[in-house]
Formats: C-alpha cells, structure tokens, sequence
C-alpha cells in the first residue's frame, strides 16, 4: 500500500449523500420556501435537478482527487478540489480506526474507515468506501506494533445485547419524542400555508361534517401525538437495532444500527464519565439508559455515547461491575436545602411563562397554554427533589433533573475544573451552584448542581483537589444520608 | 474553610478595562442612534422616548466605566500553586473556579492594543474541557504566571 491509491468509485456517491445529508436542513428550506405558486415549482424542479447533477459532479471530483496511502507508518491523504489538503498521520499519533458500513457501502460489499486522532477534529481522515480487504490492510499497516501482539490474544466477550422486547421497548419510550413532537407540531401549523383555506374549509365542510372547530383542535393533537410517535418509534428503532457492546482487553466496541452498522471502538482508559439517564416517559416503568463520556468521541451534535439504550434499574449494578467496574459504586448523598424549594418553583415558573406569555398573547386558544403553569411547579418540585450529591473515596456522583433524572457518576481523577457560582439572590440564602467539567469529545460536558447549601458546596470543590484539603470537620459530621446512588 | 486566593490583579487594571468599557458602551447607543436616524425620516418615535433611551444608555454607560471595573478588579482574586488554580472573581455572580494544574493542556498570554498599552497582559489556561482567563496582568507577572503554571503542570505529569 505505499502506492497511492483512490477509493472505491462508490465513493462519488457517498461524497455526495454526505453533503446532502449535512445540508439536509437548508436543502429542504430552498426547495420549499422556493416553490410558492405552480408555475415557479416548475422552475424549481429544473433547478432541483441542476442542484443534483452539480452535486454528482462535485462527487465525482472529490473521488478523483482523493488519494491515500501508507509510508514509512505514516497515513497520508491528499484531497480538496480548489484547495488541496494534504493531510499527514503518523501511526502512534491515531487514537482509533473505526470501519463502519452504511447502506450504500453495504450494497456495493465496502466499508467505510475513519482514522481519528486525539483533540481537534480536523485531524480526522474519512475513507468513505473503500473494500473491507484494503480496510483490514490498512488497520495492520497503522497498528502500533504493541497492539498488534496485543491483537492476537484478544478475549472478546458479548457484555451486553439488546434484545427485540428491549428494543421495542426503547423505540416507544424515547425521549426524542418530545423534540419529534416540537417539529411536527410546528411542521402543521404551517401546513395552512401551502393548502389554502378555503380548499381546507370547503373539504372539511363537504367531506367530514362531524368536525367543528372544537373537535378539529382536538383531533388535530391527537394527529400530532401519532405522527411524532411514529416517527420517534422508528427512528430510533433503525438506530439502536442491534445494538451490543462486546469487550476486548483494553477497549470496549459498540455496535449498532439496523442499515448503517455502526461501530465504535473506546479504550477504557478514556471514559471520563458516565451518566445515568431516567427518561420521563422511562422512569415509571423503572428503566434507564446509560451514556458514556470519552475524551475524543461524540456522537452527533456533541451528544454523549449510548453505552446501554435500556435497563432496568436493579440491572443497572451488576451491568456497570461487568462492563466498566470502576464506575459500579454506591456511596452516601446529601440533598439540597428546603429553603431551595422555592428557586427551583420558581426557575421553572420563569421558564414557562416565556413560553406562555407569547402564545396567549399572539395565538387563538393561547390561554390554554397556561395550563403549563402547573406542571412547570411540578417539574420544579421534580428537580428539587432529584437534586443530591455525593462522595466516594474516588468517585463524585450528582444527581438532578432537567426533564429526565440524570444521575452522573464522575472520577475525580477526571475532574477538568470545578466551580461554585453563586448569584446575589443565592447570597442572600447561603446557596450556591456547584458544577463539574469533564472532558468529553472534542469540547467538555459540565454537571451543575444547583442551590446547594454554600458549606456542602464548598466540601465538595475542596474534594476535587485532595493535596491542599482545607476540610471543615463541621462540613463532614453533616448526615451523609445513606440512599444508594441509583435510587 | 479553604481561604479566599490571595494574589490580586495590578490597579491598571481598571484604567485598561474603563478604556475598553468605553468602547464597548457604544452598543447602548445604538438603539438611540437607530432611533434618531428614524425620527430624521419625519415620522419616527416622540422625541421623549428617544430622550429615554438616550437616558438610560448613559446611566448604563457611566455605570460600566466608573463602577463595574473597580467592582471587577475588587472581586478578582487568584492562586497558583503546584496543584492547583484558584479563581475567584465576578461582579453579581461570584465564581470560585479550582483548576488541578495536572489538567491543564497549554497556557497563553495575550494582548489586545489597549492591554498593550498599559503593559498588561491576559493569561488563558485551557484544559481538556474548559479555558480559564486571569485578565489583565502586569506583562512581566503574565509570563511569570504562565511560565509557573506550565512548569508546574510539567512537574504534576512526571508524578503521574
């Protein structure tokens, strides 16, 4: 392989599926923003196809001028059609090659590759399909030669699969539903926009004369509620289809998804976190999922690694003593004081009269959102309730609520910064803020707990840093209550 | 319980920061301006509303360059030593930032023109997930204070 080599030519294709699916968004805004009246959809389709053939041919070029090959231990890939990009790895520097196999690979027999680094992303190379033949070559030929040893007696062991109850079960309760809800919402309220009203009022009228407006309102949520459900259920129903986490010596691989297997491969040695995650729609049914933080992984949008997308909650021990030991531990927590009942009330309160405000005043029927007022209180008292944090001999675990209970389980050996806030209004009552930061992809993810009584928040910055203690006795004889982390 | 850190920042600190207050506080004039430009056109706002605005930005202004970085440079505390960093600072909300030294990935010192000016530098400590600014420092004391940290992240390393 020291030649230079090109990929696959399946890779034009890939290059621009790629660039639509990254687009995806303003692709969709040009096209229907663009076609108001008949005549200029016309026009839009002719540009739509101008669109694609630009597209096929950027692809095409981008293929051509992709090369990659393997000198001395060292990758190198040349691309970029106006700029050209030489890019230069060497194999002690690359943290990871992952192979991975979307549709279109998958129907053409390739895979695709990414060769990471640590830190910045811009020092990833992506092979987007090439055959699993020059894919498993290329893995050999960037091995560090003590991984290779290390390779041949690999153990691998099947800690964890998801089963098709399971799966079903994590497809109908995601809490993805909320977002899918927000979107399809917002999608029909625009839909008056392109049907016309008075076709809409003439259909209603002629073919379903039980609706009036009352009951359209209603059905119309019920219509919602479905579609984002729907939605919701397989979506995530193709992404963790499959799913299983098998463990090697030193490193961990995920596997998932129903037509884009997915596979990602982390050292444990660079699990910085991990979050315990109770969903709402979850929660009552005593499941969970968990998520991992890893320095130089993310998925998409920042968000955390799925190590487990469901388990039930006195599962949850014995699957993390299995899977990643050191983060199996129970130890005391104390809770925030009654006196932050009323912040958290009102924090929320807050938070949705900036959404009731605008809809009672701007939309008909407006005045009904107020009844969010009463489950903003609700879900304040939530938070205050969830809010709590405790100390091991090494670990930190805080536990609170946004709208799911997150119960977050951090080594202080991966503590990046600690810090205690604390606003005038906090003054006043002797509260404070205390948030962690851990490394996690390529930025940080920072824990916050919040009005926490200022002596136990000064406890628990102090405990990050063990060498310069300044522990107050007084602080440590509080009573630590003794409720499991997981409760 | 731990004591507050007990470097402070050099007094030109102020100075430095009112200048640069001064040129930031032209943002509460531009809705005043945008105001006035309207009201040139004939049929704008009342002029009280514009006398208002106009009010309300100075109040705004003379509190940002006399008051708040006097406040700022009073509430500004820190400390280093070969553990950790120890931040304090913050003019409504207080904050108490604990950086351990053996997680700092690069130091920088910079300088803006203003800062340049008054011989006085900003020091930027970034971790793995975070970055930390001690601002307006003597220049001499920023590249000690970089130098310190740096070595002392060095040193924590070769513990570990």
């Amino acid at each position: 392989m020291s030649d230079r080599s090109r990929q696959h030519p399946v890779a034009a294709i890939t290059n621009v599926i790629e660039i639509v699916r990254n687009n995806f968004i303003t692709i969709l805004i040009i096209v229907f923003v663009g076609s108001g009246t008949d005549e200029q959809s016309l026009v839009n389709l002719y540009w739509l196809l101008g669109t694609i053939a630009v597209l096929l041919i950027w692809g095409v070029l981008t293929w051509l001028r992709f090369t990659y090959q393997v000198v001395d231990g060292e990758f190198r890939v040349q691309k970029g059609i106006l700029v050209r990009k030489k890019l230069y790895l060497t194999a002690d520097r690359i943290q990871v090659i992952d192979i991975s196999a979307g549709i279109v690979q998958r129907m053409f027999g390739l895979v695709s590759v990414e060769v990471k680094t640590a830190g910045s992303s811009s020092k990833q190379a992506r092979l987007s399909a090439i055959t699993r033949g020059e894919a498993e070559l290329l893995q050999k030929l960037l091995r560090k030669p003590a991984d290779v040893e290390a390779h041949e007696e690999v153990a691998e062991e099947v800690a964890y699969q998801l089963d098709l109850k399971n799966l079903l079960i994590t497809a109908s309760t995601s809490g993805s539903f909320g977002i899918a809800l927000s979107i399809v919402g917002t999608v029909y309220t625009q839909i008056d926009q392109v049907v016309s009203e008075e076709r809409m009022i003439h259909f209603i009228q002629n073919e379903l004369p039980a609706f009036y407006s009352g009951n359209m309102v209603f059905y119309s949520i019920i219509l919602i509620i479905l579609v984002s459900w729907l939605l919701t259920f397989f979506g995530t129903l193709i992404k963790y289809a499959g799913f299983n986490v098998v463990l090697r010596n030193e490193e961990m691989v995920i596997s998932k998804g129903l037509f884009e297997r997915k596979q990602l491969t982390i050292p444990f040695n660079r699990i910085q976190a991990i979050q315990i995650k109770e969903e709402l729609l979850r929660q009552p049914l005593g499941y969970a999922n968990v998520v991992l933080e890893s320095a130089g992984y993310d998925e998409e949008g920042g968000k955390a690694t799925t190590l487990c997308p469901l388990i039930k909650k006195r599962e949850l021990s014995s699957f993390l003593s299995k899977v990643i030991p050191e983060f199996d531990v129970q130890v005391g927590s104390v809770t925030v004081p009654g006196v932050s009942l009323r912040r958290y009330i009102f924090r929320m309160m807050i938070v949705a009269s900036m959404v009731v405000i605008p809809i009672w005043a701007f939309i008909p029927y407006g005045i009904y959102s107020l009844f969010f007022m009463p489950i903003a209180v609700l879900l304040g008292y939530g938070q205050y309730l969830a809010a709590a944090v405790g100390s091991g001999e090494n670990t930190l675990i805080m536990r609170y609520r946004k709208l799911s209970k997150v119960t977050a389980i951090i080594k202080r050996y991966r503590v990046q910064a600690v810090e205690l806030k604390s606003t005038p209004f906090q003054r006043r009552l002797n509260l404070v803020t205390l948030t962690i930061q851990v490394a996690s992809g390529q930025q940080g993810r920072s824990f916050s707990i919040w009005d926490l009584s200022k002596p136990l928040g000064i406890y628990y910055w102090d405990w990050v840093s063990p060498e310069r203690s300044f522990t107050d006795e007084r602080i440590v004889e509080q009573p630590l209550l003794t409720l499991p982390a997981i409760s | 319980m731990r004591p507050e850190p007990e470097n402070r920042l050099t007094q030109r600190a102020v100075k430095a920061w009112r200048i640069s207050e001064l040129f930031r506080s032209i943002i509460f004039w531009i809705p005043v301006f945008v105001l006035w430009l309207i009201s040139l056109e004939g049929n704008g706002p009342a002029s009280w509303i514009i006398y208002t605005v106009a009010a309300f930005a100075l109040v705004f202004s003379i509190l940002s360059i006399s008051l708040i970085p006097k406040i700022r440079w009073l509430r500004w505390h820190y400390q280093i030593d070969q553990h950790e960093i120890d931040l304090m600072h913050g003019v409504f909300i207080i904050r108490r930032t604990l950086v351990p030294v053996n997680r700092v990935q690069h130091v920088d010192t910079r300088q803006g023109p203003i800062l340049r000016k008054f011989g006085l530098a900003d020091v930027t400590i970034s971790t793995a997930a975070t970055t930390h600014e001690i601002p307006a420092l003597d220049s001499e004391t920023a590249d000690r204070v970089r130098n310190q940290i740096s070595n002392f992240a060095r040193l924590s390393k070769e513990d570990v």
